[in-house]
């Protein structure tokens, strides 16, 4: 049974800022540069209070496999080290405050190489740029792209797919990259097939992004053993599992990683990133980030990681907030504060205004069903729900909790307005 | 820092689908309502032996019912802290009472249930409405989702003392001088004097039961246009068959995936199905018959589409909403052809809704990857 037809579609809410230029916006006066936005292992501050930093200099790192630094993306001062909202962690972590001196001065440790000498260059000295840059996956997950990359030697990849579909509503930042950035991301594409032994390779697009399919066409023509796809693709599909199954047909067993089926997925903002440290020696200290919701002019923004949200707020005249969402309102987080910064993972910025804010009001279940027909991970989200909410966590483990993606659709469809995901993502961890 | 501890911090997602519980009890309540509106118009033709036009006695009925629902929701909502208010739903509640409740002139009622005319009706259609809200919704709910169809429950439990009197007639009358044929052997449109089952055909007796009683002079309508559009005497909701498919059908078209369609579907299907074998199995003269009586009286139609589907009391995934319409449709003809229990689909359907938490355990999609 094909069950991939019950997918929930969800309005996109794009038509002003998927046509709206990235803009590049101006360097924060203080920085606040948090010390983990990777999933992995933690890292721990390289500088301390008094230091001068330089732009690109790594700041914070740890020895551990499973990691990415973090670098500063102004120059100045290291004014504090203390806690600051990390919207990766929904909580409080470590950030290091850094006061911009307006010098603009360079740190040069990254050395890039020339598009020319891509072929000659080892496998090892890539991955080891993509990790000094502190590259981690801008889709929202955030691990680590360069352990992603070191497949073991005896698992042969077969296709790269690049995700484009950049599911969440309200999200153009993947978008204008393939729009503006078309030629940046055709030698990224390059960089990761050198790195995974020449594999084929498939771009996945959904065909509303009109302006940015023909622009990835072109660019993607003269590339060997490449093809573009633009289709109708839900908001789940935009999921690395669920593309794998959308595209090349197969369901990821669960508990298998996706390089064991001969795939990798990799997000155009990822992608963008890589090509910017291999060729540009730039570290990942900015990115683009989508402004929207309840904003006069909604709009993508370039800026610089550790931006305060404030910042970007008020520079465009956004003062009614009920509600910011920062990583996409089906699976980002709510911020505590607006003194909460940038992120790699911060896709966009969604502010909804103090009459669309409403706290969430849980009634009863009324058994409808809605969600188990809707899960498209084809699970029974309202029973682990219940089983969750009696703690009874051995149960919701044999419903298969763990096996959740984290969409989100459940409690989108939830005429209850239960916050089934939340709890289904509980169990999960 | 003024406005920080304003923000709203909800957990993701952060948009949602704009179907409520109450939007999705809204449509329920309008399409129960066109149903019983066509009821009443057909019915105002009638005036019973009480008096009462039977067009006003549902509008009346229908006063009773969703104004003693609500007010009583609204009361224990407010007397309980921890009970939510539930308007509609209950407006819904009160809507399905008068429905499943049974209305017409004395002189068709083969059986001895319920007072089928006003004034003695509305004290009947207030207590099942009380029972229901109070008991088998509000209490029940207490300790999570609801058990059973509350008014199905409510109604049931108010017929329960006359029920035996009820099955005896029917068998009574299958070899008396009415000669009400028995289900349970051979049936046909016309008077069929096929061994000892009734003197009437069956086809004759439903023509008898279900014509307008103002108007017996002269040729009856077919079976056929009784049955699918104009019955005077059951199930209030289930007068009209098409008027019922109509709205049930527009119901499941604007509410899409939130309506449990596959319920009434497999109900439909198998019902019919079960009808057609029967008829078989009994060497039936036609399969016509047999197959217009389950299909379409009152107590059947009216219960797929609005009670059969009542989200509380039914299984979540698509293969159990199809196991209980199956097992409802079995039930029903069961009930009605053994037991001679006609508008038995009311018992189907509280033991199919006691069956729940097993059907819900039915998996047969594996998780994804699984």
């Amino acid at each position: 049974m094909n069950k991939m037809a019950n997918l929930v579609h969800i309005p996109e809410v794009k038509d002003v800022a998927r046509k709206t230029p990235i803009e590049v916006f101006p360097d924060p006066k203080i920085a606040v540069v948090l010390t983990n936005q990777q999933s992995g292992a933690t890292n721990l501050p390289l500088v301390k209070v008094g230091d001068t930093v330089a732009i690109g200099q790594k700041i914070a790192d740890t020895k551990e496999r499973v990691s990415a630094p973090v670098h500063s993306p102004i120059s100045g001062k290291v004014i504090k080290i203390e806690n600051a909202f990390n919207s990766c962690f929904e909580a409080p972590t470590e950030a290091i405050f850094i006061e911009n001196d307006g010098k603009k001065t360079k740190d040069k440790t990254l050395t890039p190489i020339k598009e020319s000498e891509l072929a000659t260059t080892k496998v090892e000295d890539l991955l080891k740029i993509i990790r000094e840059a502190g590259i981690i996956g801008m889709g929202g997950a955030g691990f680590p792209t360069s352990v992603k990359l070191a497949v073991p030697a005896d698992k042969k990849i077969k296709q790269i797919l690049v995700n484009g579909a950049e599911g969440e509503p309200y999200d153009t930042a993947d978008e204008r990259i393939m729009i503006e950035r078309t030629a940046n991301l055709v030698r990224g594409v390059r960089v990761i097939r050198k790195i995974l032994g020449n594999p084929k390779v498939i771009v996945v697009t959904k065909d509303s992004k009109v302006e940015a399919v023909p622009k990835l066409q072109e660019a993607f023509s003269k590339e060997p053993d490449t093809e573009v796809i633009a289709k109708h693709l839900t908001y789940q599909q935009g999921d690395a599992s669920m593309m794998q199954k959308a595209i090349l047909g197969y369901e990821t067993p669960a508990g298998k990683r996706s390089y064991e089926m001969g795939t990798i997925v990799q997000n155009v903002a990822t992608i963008n990133a890589i090509a910017n440290a291999v060729f540009e020696g730039e570290p990942l200290i900015s990115r683009v980030t989508t402004l929207n919701g309840d904003v006069a002019n909604p709009k993508n923004l370039m800026v610089k990681i550790g931006t305060p949200i404030r910042e970007i707020l008020s520079a465009n005249n956004v003062t009614d907030c009920g509600s910011v969402v920062v990583g996409g309102v089906m699976m980002g987080t709510a911020l505590q504060t607006l003194d909460a910064p940038v992120t790699k993972r911060t896709s966009s910025i969604i502010c909804f205004n103090k009459a669309h804010a409403k706290p969430k009001k849980p009634t009863a279940c009324i058994h409808c069903g809605r969600c188990v027909d809707a899960c498209p991970a084809r699970l029974q989200p309202v029973a682990i729900y219940n089983a969750v909410i009696k703690g009874d966590f051995a149960k919701a483990e044999k419903l298969w909790a763990k096996d959740c993606i984290v969409c989100g659709t459940c409690s989108y469809v939830c005429p209850a307005r239960l916050p089934l995901a939340a709890n289904v993502k509980m169990a999960r961890s | 820092m003024s406005n920080e501890s304003q923000l709203v911090v909800n957990p993701a997602p952060h948009i949602h689908s704009p179907m409520t519980k109450n939007r999705m009890m809204q449509l329920t309540f309008f399409a129960i309502l066109a149903t019983l509106i066509v009821s009443a118009a057909l019915w105002s033709q009638v005036t019973t032996t009480s008096g009462w036009n039977l067009g006003v006695t549902v509008v009346v009925c229908i006063i009773i019912a969703v104004g003693l629902a609500v007010a009583f929701d609204f009361l224990i909502g407010k007397a309980a802290a921890d009970s939510e208010v539930n308007t509609w739903s209950a407006a819904v509640f009160g809507l399905i009472v008068v429905a499943c409740y049974t209305l017409g002139v004395p002189a068709m009622n083969t059986e001895t249930g319920l007072p089928v005319e006003a004034p003695l009706a509305f004290y009947y259609v207030a207590i099942i409405t009380l029972l229901g809200l109070v008991v088998f919704k509000k209490v029940m709910s207490l300790a999570g989702r609801k058990p059973v169809n509350p008014a199905a429950a409510a109604k049931f439990l108010v017929l329960l003392p006359s029920l035996p009197a009820t099955l005896l007639a029917v068998d009574h009358l299958s070899t008396g001088p009415l000669g009400v044929p028995s289900l349970a052997g051979p049936i046909g449109a016309a008077p069929t004097a096929i061994g000892t089952n009734g003197m009437a055909g069956f086809g004759s007796y439903l023509q008898g039961c279900y014509a307008n009683p103002m108007n017996m002079m002269g040729s009856l309508p077919s079976i056929e246009q009784l049955m699918i559009l104009e019955k005077y005497h059951g199930w209030t909701g289930g007068a009209c068959s098409i008027a019922v498919i109509i709205a049930g059908i527009a119901l499941f078209a604007i509410g899409r995936k939130y309506f449990k369609w596959k319920i009434t579907a497999s109900y439909l299907i198998a019902i019919s199905v079960a009808s057609i074998i029967f008829s078989l199995i009994f060497g039936d003269a036609d399969l016509t018959t047999r197959l217009l009586f389950e299909v379409f009286m009152g107590s059947s139609i009216f219960m797929a589409f609005f009670m059969a589907t009542d989200p509380a009391t039914t299984p979540y995934s698509g293969i159990g909403q199809i196991i209980f319409g199956v097992g409802l449709a079995i039930l029903t003809i069961l009930i009605q052809t053994f037991m001679g229990f006609f508008g038995g689909s009311l018992l189907a359907l509280l033991i199919m809704n006691l069956t729940v938490p097993l059907i819900d355990k039915v998996r047969i999609n594996k998780p994804f990857g699984r």
